[in-house]
């Protein structure tokens, strides 16, 4: 079984997603990357329910439509703040010390 | 000693009534009556507050006649379980060596509230004072480690807003100075008390305790994990004590405090700390007590020469008298670490002689600085004769405070110097030189105050007021009392403390009990009887007559 | 007709399944919550406008009706195992659950001025509010990955929304946007140790989870495990704000409105500790090699850099959100000893985690009624609070000295039973952790004084001391608080009582 090729996929698909969060500047594009972190984590799990049963594929499934709901929440927000800036860049929301 | 939990049983024969809870939940509920009286009736306050403190002091000297003497155990005791999870009670009782104290909070509060007069946020000064009182009775009543610790830290907070709120110059610095030392000793202590609790079950067997006595009787816990507890301990209570190194809080907590704040301050908290030593660490530890008793006694010397000497040093009236508390107190730890019996009996009457004292040298220099607005020792001069009666008793006070033969503040320092002269011979001779110190910066310290030419300014310095001697009456009463009749007090606590130096002895392996050939507590030649005659007692019939 | 019925029919799943019965007490809450909220949408939906003034009243009576079957099941006692394991109803997560619905309830009466007087849109608010509440109430039974994934994003999407809900501020979209950039990053994270997780655990459920992690071969040897443990811990630690994970906490908590800030600082954070003790206390527990270095590191960098950072804020709202990370660390200490005292730890966090609710979200109530005033959350502008509004002034201190663990407040209660489950562990981490929280106490002590004092000791700013008008709602928050920090100190064995969970966890074979 390609077990062992399947979690290097996610794992890099993972890294790759953890990079585009941490260097990327745009809202939107910070949003894409999480949904790489959460396709390299269905990889994961589809490949494991071919060991342990449908769970992980059930997991799976609920992992897609909640990412959806995630995303549109994430996306109005960007919305909002486009609105009320002219900008999605996440370096220039400096109003409160961080 | 049996315990009923459901009955409020005392040790010898039913006492239906709990006096001892009532001692605390008094003043409780007094500072409760205040937090509901509306803040616009100014003039109830005090009378609240002075009726709860009363009928508390009333209580306390109630104990002292009904406490059955000759007997060394705990009496009045209550039992109510509170955490059983943890097995949590509300475990009062007096026994001789706390019976003083806990009379020395009841008598001093009524003073200090009488003694002192407050212009501005009246309703929570008084609401705080009770709470205080509540506390610090607790404290003294409690048999179980939570219990104690409960009451310990409880009396932090009145005390803070007391310096806080109604103190003078720096105060906010001094308020959270002295906040931040005692948290830092509560902190530690909470630790060792969990940390004893557990091993203490580890140790026995069954379930989890935090009873005092249990643990004191088991002593069940490991040698070295014994002295760790001690130390977790002895922060705290050298915090409060305080103990050399952690007493820079005290001069400026003192001076800046109200004068009931510096009153109970001096009579009633700093017994906290030297009270726990007695009770936490020689009943509850006696190993590590007698392991670290070196060390404590040399702290307890450096504090009275180092109190002593700045004490001498000292420009403002009321400081002086603060580091003069450092140095009395080392002469507590000196008493009670040499671990003899008439060590700490000498510890004992110490802590209450001196919060006799003190409290009465508060209440006077409270009293000049409203006069003058002053306690700058240069600024004053001559007051003895504008004010004649005021020195007499100040000369009184001061007096018992240096330890002068036939007050109360002799038999005390003496019992603990012997005390210590039999096990720690060194240190004791070190500490006498304080004795010595002690009539130099008090006497010093009147001649510049009193004598002298009346500079201007201390013209109009007011004669004692008769509200005033009245407050100050029971105190100069008390320190003539207690100096040439101690047996009074040697009496009952003498049982507790013999109890306790054989308890040590049982516990501690290379322990050797030093026995004293003199007869017994009550046959202690009464030093008063040779100084009748002498100027104190002169300066005290003076006061009577005014 | 009959076609559609044959092609249902068609679709009947096969005779080998049967359909699972349903304990539908056990579930009630839960469903009364739902109804709850559909009924909220759904009026504001038909856009009543008299519906709108009802809203606050009606969510609140939803939240009391949810406790209904609660006390039922509180008085019935027994513990109900529900779809296969992965839905739990024990006393523990009955106790949680009710605190869930207390904190909403405080959180609302908090809101009702504040969201009505401000630029809000208001119906949403309640419904948003009440969904999160939802997936709080799940979160405390959930015993299973994916039932605790699932609860995690019912409470936190609806968070996220709330976080940026003043209408064009611009702080509060910041707000919005970092809780949730950080939020969904922690999630996705979280997301691959539990795929990792469930690759090792070859179950969802954390009970199979836990067997099979015990399992000799699986003790050593196997990276894997640790770093599913790490990711699932370190998500969850996103949550609860610990540190490194700590940054979003005070930006969001400044930016959101306040009445969302105590929400997310109260009842988000508890979730997030509830959702640590499922994982860790239900499954991770059989592998303290793992779990007890990675929580010592976590809660002493916790309570010591929050503690630190908080020293030197001078907004009072940002000192509450780094004592809170401190809290936190005091929270996670417990952890360190859960392979050497099952019990102690997990009732330990359990009571800490309500004491904390309670205290902290009155300490929110107050810092709400004085803003009406201040307009300003400056620490230097509670100045001569007591002068103006005595009663608050008392109420915060009393909720400071809680936190700073005075007794008899339900604060030194709390930090007493942390401190019996470290000690009582008897190993050298949990009293290295024992000694480092009793440092960081009297550090947090400094910090908390510092508002006594400018409350009760400074003048006001402005000089303007005319006593404060507060509504009924806020006065009420702080007193339901006020009660339950008080009750909880002097009679915590109420709270031990209540939380009597010792059974559970000797059925899971843990202690």
């Amino acid at each position: 079984m390609l077990l062992n090729q399947f979690l290097l996929l996610s794992a890099i698909l993972f890294c790759i997603g953890v990079y585009g969060v941490i260097v990327r500047r745009n809202g939107v594009l910070v949003l894409m990357s999480i949904e790489i972190i959460l396709n390299a984590v269905n990889i994961n799990l589809v490949v494991f329910s071919t060991y342990w049963g449908i769970g992980g594929q059930v997991f799976a499934l609920f992992i897609i439509s909640i990412a959806a709901a995630e995303v549109g929440v994430g996306l109005a927000i960007v919305l909002l703040i486009y609105r009320n800036r002219r900008s999605i860049d996440i370096d220039e929301l400096d109003e409160l010390k961080g | 000693m049996t315990v009923d939990p459901t009955l409020l049983l005392a040790a010898d024969g039913p006492v239906t009534f709990p006096i001892l809870p009532a001692l605390i939940l008094t003043p409780l509920l007094g500072a409760l009556a205040i937090f509901f009286v509306p803040a616009r009736r100014d003039d109830a306050f005090k009378q609240i507050a002075l009726l709860t403190s009363v009928v508390t002091g009333v209580l306390s000297i109630y104990l002292l006649t009904a406490f059955e003497t000759g007997e060394a155990g705990f009496q009045f005791v209550v039992d109510q379980s509170w955490i059983s999870e943890f097995g949590i009670s509300f475990h009062l009782g007096v026994d001789g060596i706390s019976l003083f104290l806990v009379v020395l909070t009841g008598v001093m509060f009524p003073i200090a509230i009488m003694g002192a007069k407050i212009t501005h946020d009246i309703k929570s000064y008084y609401g705080w004072l009770l709470v205080l009182m509540a506390g610090s009775m607790g404290v003294f009543l409690a048999l179980d480690l939570v219990v104690f610790f409960l009451f310990f830290e409880v009396v932090l907070v009145p005390m803070y807003f007391l310096i806080g709120l109604w103190g003078h110059g720096d105060r906010i610095y001094a308020a959270t100075k002295f906040f931040l030392y005692t948290m830092l000793g509560g902190a530690f202590m909470l630790v060792a008390i969990v940390a004893l609790a557990i091993l203490n079950q580890r140790g026995v067997g069954g379930d989890l305790t935090f009873d005092l006595v249990q643990i004191a009787q088991n002593q069940a816990i490991s040698t070295e994990a014994g002295r760790w507890i001690f130390v977790g301990f002895a922060i705290a209570f050298a915090v409060k004590v305080p103990v050399f190194p952690l007493h820079t809080w005290l001069p400026d907590a003192h001076t800046e405090a109200p004068t009931a704040g510096s009153v109970v301050l001096a009579a009633v908290m700093l017994k906290l700390g030297t009270y726990g030593f007695v009770r936490f660490g020689l009943y509850l530890l006696p190993e590590a007590a007698h392991w670290a008793a070196p060390v404590m006694l040399t702290l307890g010397v450096i504090g009275i020469i180092y109190g002593a000497i700045c004490a001498t040093m000292q420009k403002d009236l009321k400081r002086l008298v603060a580091y003069s508390s450092i140095a009395h107190l080392g002469f507590v730890i000196l008493g009670v670490f040499s671990i003899t019996t008439q060590g700490i009996e000498g510890g004992i009457l110490i802590m209450v002689n001196h919060g006799i004292a003190t409290g009465a040298l508060f209440l006077l220099v409270g009293w000049i600085y409203e006069r003058r607005h002053t306690r700058q020792i240069s600024e004053l001069s001559g007051l003895q004769k504008v004010a004649p009666v005021f020195a007499g008793v100040f000369t009184l006070v001061m007096l018992a405070s240096i330890g002068v033969p036939g007050l109360n503040g002799f038999p005390g320092e003496f019992l603990a110097l012997l005390g210590a002269f039999q096990t720690a011979r060194w240190w004791a001779v070190v500490a006498v030189i304080g004795v010595i110190l002690a009539a130099l910066y008090l006497l010093w310290a009147y001649q510049r105050t009193f004598h002298g030419p009346v500079t201007p300014g201390n013209e109009h310095f007011r004669e004692l007021r008769w509200s005033e001697g009245l407050v100050i009456a029971p105190l100069l009463a008390l320190i003539v009392f207690l100096g040439v009749y101690p047996a009074v007090m040697l009496d009952r606590m003498g049982p507790s403390v013999d109890a306790l130096v054989e308890h040590v002895d049982e516990q501690v392996d290379d322990f050797e009990r030093v026995e004293i050939t003199y007869v017994g507590a009550s046959d202690i030649p009464e030093p008063g009887h040779d100084d009748d005659s002498d100027g104190p007692a002169s300066d005290e019939h003076g006061e009577e007559g005014e | 007709m009959s076609t559609l019925l044959a092609a249902l029919s068609q679709l009947a799943p096969d005779p080998g399944y049967s359909t699972p019965r349903i304990d539908w007490h056990g579930l009630a809450p839960e469903i009364v919550l739902s109804a709850g909220g559909a009924l909220l949408v759904l009026l504001d939906a038909i856009k009543l406008e008299r519906a709108k003034a009802w809203m606050p009243a009606l969510a609140n009576l939803t939240l009391l009706g949810t406790l209904i079957p609660i006390l039922t099941l509180a008085v019935e006692g027994s513990t109900r195992s529900l779809f296969g394991g992965s839905f739990v109803v024990d006393p523990m997560s009955l106790l949680l659950k009710a605190m869930f619905l207390v904190v909403g309830y405080v959180v609302i009466l908090l809101s009702t001025n504040y969201v009505a007087e401000g630029d809000y849109w208001e119906s949403e608010y309640y419904t948003l509010l009440t969904t999160s509440i939802l997936g709080m109430v799940v979160m405390a039974s959930a015993r299973d990955l994916l039932m605790i994934f699932v609860a995690l994003e019912l409470l936190s999407i609806p968070a996220y929304m709330l976080a940026a809900w003043r209408k064009g501020g611009r702080t509060s979209n910041e707000a919005g946007m970092k809780y949730y950039l950080m939020g969904v990053f922690a999630s996705a994270i979280l997301l691959y140790g539990m795929s990792l997780m469930y690759g090792v655990g070859r179950s969802t459920r954390l009970d199979v989870i836990a067997e099979n992690l015990a399992r000799p071969e699986m003790q050593s040897g196997v990276p894997i495990v640790t770093l599913a443990m790490v990711f699932i811990v370190v998500g969850f630690a996103f949550k609860v704000s610990a540190v490194p994970f700590h940054q979003w906490a005070p930006d969001t908590y400044e930016g959101a409105p306040t009445p969302v800030t105590a929400f997310l600082a109260v009842a988000s954070k508890a979730a997030g500790f509830v959702a640590l003790i499922q994982v860790v206390f239900y499954g991770f527990y059989v592998r303290p090699d793992i779990i007890e270095p990675l929580f010592f590191v976590l809660a002493v960098a916790s309570m010591t850099v929050g503690n630190l950072i908080a020293l030197r804020q001078t907004n009072v709202v940002r000192m509450l959100a780094y004592s809170g990370i401190a809290q936190a660390g005091f929270m996670l200490a417990p952890f360190v000893v859960v392979g050497d005292n099952f019990d102690s730890a997990l009732s330990a966090v359990v009571i800490y985690l309500v004491i904390y609710a309670a205290m902290n979200l009155g300490a929110f109530a107050v810092i709400i009624a004085i803003a009406r005033k201040t307009r300003s959350a400056e620490i230097t502008s509670l100045g001569g609070l007591f002068s103006y509004m005595p009663g608050m002034t008392v109420a915060m201190t009393i909720f400071l000295a809680s936190l700073t663990g005075i007794p008899p407040l339900g604060g030194w209660y709390a930090k007493f039973s942390v401190w019996s489950a470290l000690l009582g562990a008897e190993t050298a981490l949990g009293v290295a952790m024992a000694i480092v929280m009793a440092v960081n106490t009297v550090i947090a002590a400094y910090y908390y004084l510092n508002i006594a004092k400018t409350m009760w000791f400074d003048d006001a700013p402005d000089g303007d001391v005319a006593p404060v008008k507060v509504p009924v709602g806020l006065t009420g928050a702080v007193g339901i608080a006020l009660v339950a920090t008080l009750v909880f100190g002097v009679l915590p064995g109420l709270l031990t009582d209540i939380a009597a969970f010792g059974p559970v966890s000797a059925a899971l074979g843990g202690g």
